[in-house]
C-alpha cells in the first residue's frame, strides 16, 4: 500500500503543475488583458490621462512582465498563500476569495453528502424492489433528475417559492449576516439556506448514481452464488449485505473523484442562478475580464480539489477491492 | 525441492529510489528555500514523510534476500523474519495498480506463520510466482482462511487453493 499511495501522490504533484500553468497560460491567451476594459471606460468618458493611467496599472498588476515570468511568481507566491494582486478591485485574490471558497467548500461537500446518502439509500431500495411502485418511482425521480438541467431547476424552484410561498430563496444567509464575523447564528442562517442549492446541484448526481447504484446490484443479486445463498436459507440483509451490496458498491467509489469536478462545474450557473456567494459567479467574472490571478487561483483550487477526490477513491477502491481485472497482467 | 535466492531486480529498485527521491526533493525543496505558508507546509511535511519512508523501505528492500525452501520462507536482511510454511496461518494476495482501468498494475503477497511477523513481497521480486504457489499449496494443508479477493487474485495466476474455493 505504501509503494501505491507514493506513486499516486508522485503522480499528482506535475499533473498539479501542468493544469496550472496550461489555465495561466489559456485564460491569458485571447487578445487584451484585464485593465484594457477599464481603459476603454475611461475612454469613452474622454479621460485624457487614460494611457497613462492604463500604463500605472499593467505596472501595478504586474501585466508589463513576460506571461512566464508572470507565472513562475504566481506560482511561487502560492507557497505563501499569496496569489497576487486581482484586477477587480486591486485587492489581494488571498483575501477576495476567502470567506467564498469557505462558503462553496461548505456547499460542495453538503451536495456530495446529500447525493451519497440520498443515492444509496434510494439505489439499494429501488434494486431490492425491482418493478414494484417504489422502484418506478426511483426510476422516475432518476429520469427527471437527469432530463432537467439543474439551472432550470434553480429557476423553477425560485419562481415557486417566491409565488406560492413567499419566499426568498436567493442567498447563501440572511442579509444581516453578509460581511459579519462568524457566529452560531450565522452557521444556523447558512445551514438553512443550503438545502435548496444543496438539492438542486445534487439532483442530477443523484440520479446519475441511483441508476447506477441500482444496475449493478441487479447483476449482483441475480448471480450464482445469491441464489445459493438464498436456497440455503441466509437471511435476507446478510445475503444483501456481505457480498452483492460490497461488490455493487465499488463503481459508486471509484465515482467520488468524478463528482467533485461535476459538482463544482455545475454549481457556477445555479450559484448564479441562486446569487449565491460561492466562488462560482466570482470565477465567471473573473473569466469575462481575463483577471488571470483571481480565475486561475479559482481553476488552481478546483484541480487540487479533484486531484485530492481521485486520490481518495483510489484508496478507498484499493482498500476495497484489490482484486485483479482478469485479462490484465498480473507480473511486471 | 532445493532452496532458492531471491532478490528484487536491479531496475525496479533503482526505479523506486528515484521515486523515493523526486518525492523527498518535490515535497522538501519549497520547505527548505521558501516561505511556506504553515497549512501549506502541514501537506508538504506529510508528503515528505511519506516519500521519506518509501525511500528507506526501498533501501530495506535493497538489502534484503529471500529465501524460499521447502519448509519455510526467510527474509534475510534488516528486520527480516521468517514463515514456516506449516504453521502458515495468514495469506493476502492484493493487486495494485494507479491507473483508472485498474491494467498494469503489480501484486502484494503477504503471508505469516503462528506467533511470526508477516512478510510482504511484490509481484517484481524475481521467483514471485513460485513463492505464491508454494504459499498457496501451504494454505490448503493448514486451512489458513483466504478472502474472494486472494481467491480471485489467486486464480488469475492460474492457482486453485482446493476446498477454499467460492460457492
Amino acid at each position: 500500500m505504501l509503494q501505491f499511495i507514493a506513486r499516486r501522490v508522485l503522480l499528482m504533484i506535475p499533473t498539479l503543475f501542468v493544469i496550472s500553468a496550461l489555465v495561466y497560460f489559456i485564460i491569458d491567451l485571447p487578445p487584451g488583458d484585464c485593465v484594457t476594459s477599464q481603459i476603454e471606460e475611461l475612454l469613452a468618458r474622454g479621460d485624457p490621462d487614460a494611457h497613462q493611467r492604463a500604463d500605472e496599472l499593467r505596472e501595478l498588476y504586474g501585466l508589463n512582465h513576460p506571461l512566464w515570468q508572470r507565472y513562475l511568481e504566481w506560482v511561487g507566491g502560492i507557497f505563501r498563500w499569496d496569489f497576487g494582486l486581482s484586477c477587480q478591485d486591486t485587492v489581494p485574490v488571498a483575501d477576495l476569495i476567502s470567506e467564498r471558497m469557505m462558503l462553496t467548500i461548505v456547499m460542495e461537500t453538503s451536495t456530495i453528502a446529500f447525493i451519497w446518502i440520498v443515492s444509496f439509500v434510494i439505489g439499494v431500495y429501488a434494486a431490492t424492489h425491482q418493478y414494484k411502485w417504489g422502484d418506478y418511482v426511483a426510476s422516475f425521480i432518476g429520469f427527471i433528475g437527469l432530463s432537467i438541467p439543474n439551472f432550470l431547476l434553480a429557476l423553477v424552484l425560485l419562481y415557486v417559492g417566491k409565488v406560492y410561498f413567499g419566499l426568498s430563496i436567493g442567498g447563501l444567509m440572511d442579509p444581516e449576516y453578509i460581511d459579519q464575523p462568524l457566529s452560531w447564528g450565522k452557521v444556523v442562517s447558512v445551514l438553512e439556506h443550503l438545502i435548496i442549492p444543496v438539492i438542486v446541484i445534487g439532483m442530477s448526481g443523484t440520479a446519475g448514481m441511483i441508476r447506477r447504484l441500482r444496475a449493478n446490484l441487479l447483476d449482483e443479486l441475480q448471480k450464482q452464488y445469491v441464489v445459493t445463498g438464498r436456497a440455503k436459507g441466509l437471511p435476507p440483509m446478510k445475503l444483501l449485505v456481505k457480498y452483492p451490496l460490497r461488490h455493487a458498491i465499488n463503481p459508486f467509489v471509484a465515482d467520488i473523484g468524478g463528482l467533485l469536478p461535476d459538482v463544482i462545474s455545475g454549481s457556477v450557473i445555479v450559484s448564479v442562478v441562486l446569487s449565491l456567494p460561492t466562488t462560482g459567479p466570482m470565477l465567471l467574472s473573473a473569466l469575462k475580464t481575463q483577471d488571470v490571478n483571481l480565475a486561475a487561483t479559482f481553476l488552481l483550487f478546483v484541480a487540487v480539489l479533484t486531484v485530492i477526490g481521485m486520490l481518495i477513491s483510489d484508496l478507498a477502491l484499493a482498500a476495497l477491492d484489490p482484486r485483479i481485472r482478469f485479462g490484465a497482467t498480473s507480473e511486471k | 525441492m532445493t532452496s532458492a535466492d531471491l532478490r528484487y531486480p536491479q531496475q525496479t529498485l533503482v526505479a523506486d529510489y528515484l521515486r523515493a527521491t523526486a518525492g523527498v526533493v518535490l515535497c522538501g525543496a519549497p520547505l527548505l528555500l521558501l516561505d511556506v505558508n504553515r497549512w501549506l507546509a502541514a501537506l508538504l511535511l506529510a508528503g515528505f514523510a511519506l516519500f521519506a519512508l518509501f525511500l528507506v523501505r526501498t533501501a530495506l528492500r535493497h538489502r534484503t534476500r529471500f529465501v524460499l525452501g521447502p519448509d519455510t520462507l526467510c527474509a534475510d536482511g534488516p528486520g527480516g523474519t521468517l514463515v514456516e510454511w506449516n504453521r502458515l496461518d495468514r495469506l493476502k494476495l492484493s493487486y495494485f495498480s494507479t491507473k483508472r482501468d485498474r491494467s498494469d498494475g503489480w501484486m502484494q503477497l503477504s503471508v505469516g506463520s503462528t506467533g511470526g511477523r508477516l512478510i510482504k513481497v511484490d509481484s517484481s521480486l524475481e521467483g514471485f510466482h513460485d513463492i505464491v504457489e508454494r504459499a498457496a499449496r501451504a494454505a490448503e494443508a493448514t486451512g489458513a482462511p483466504l478472502s474472494d479477493a486472494t481467491r480471485a487474485n489467486l486464480r488469475s495466476m492460474g492457482i486453485v487453493v482446493v476446498g477454499q474455493e467460492e460457492l
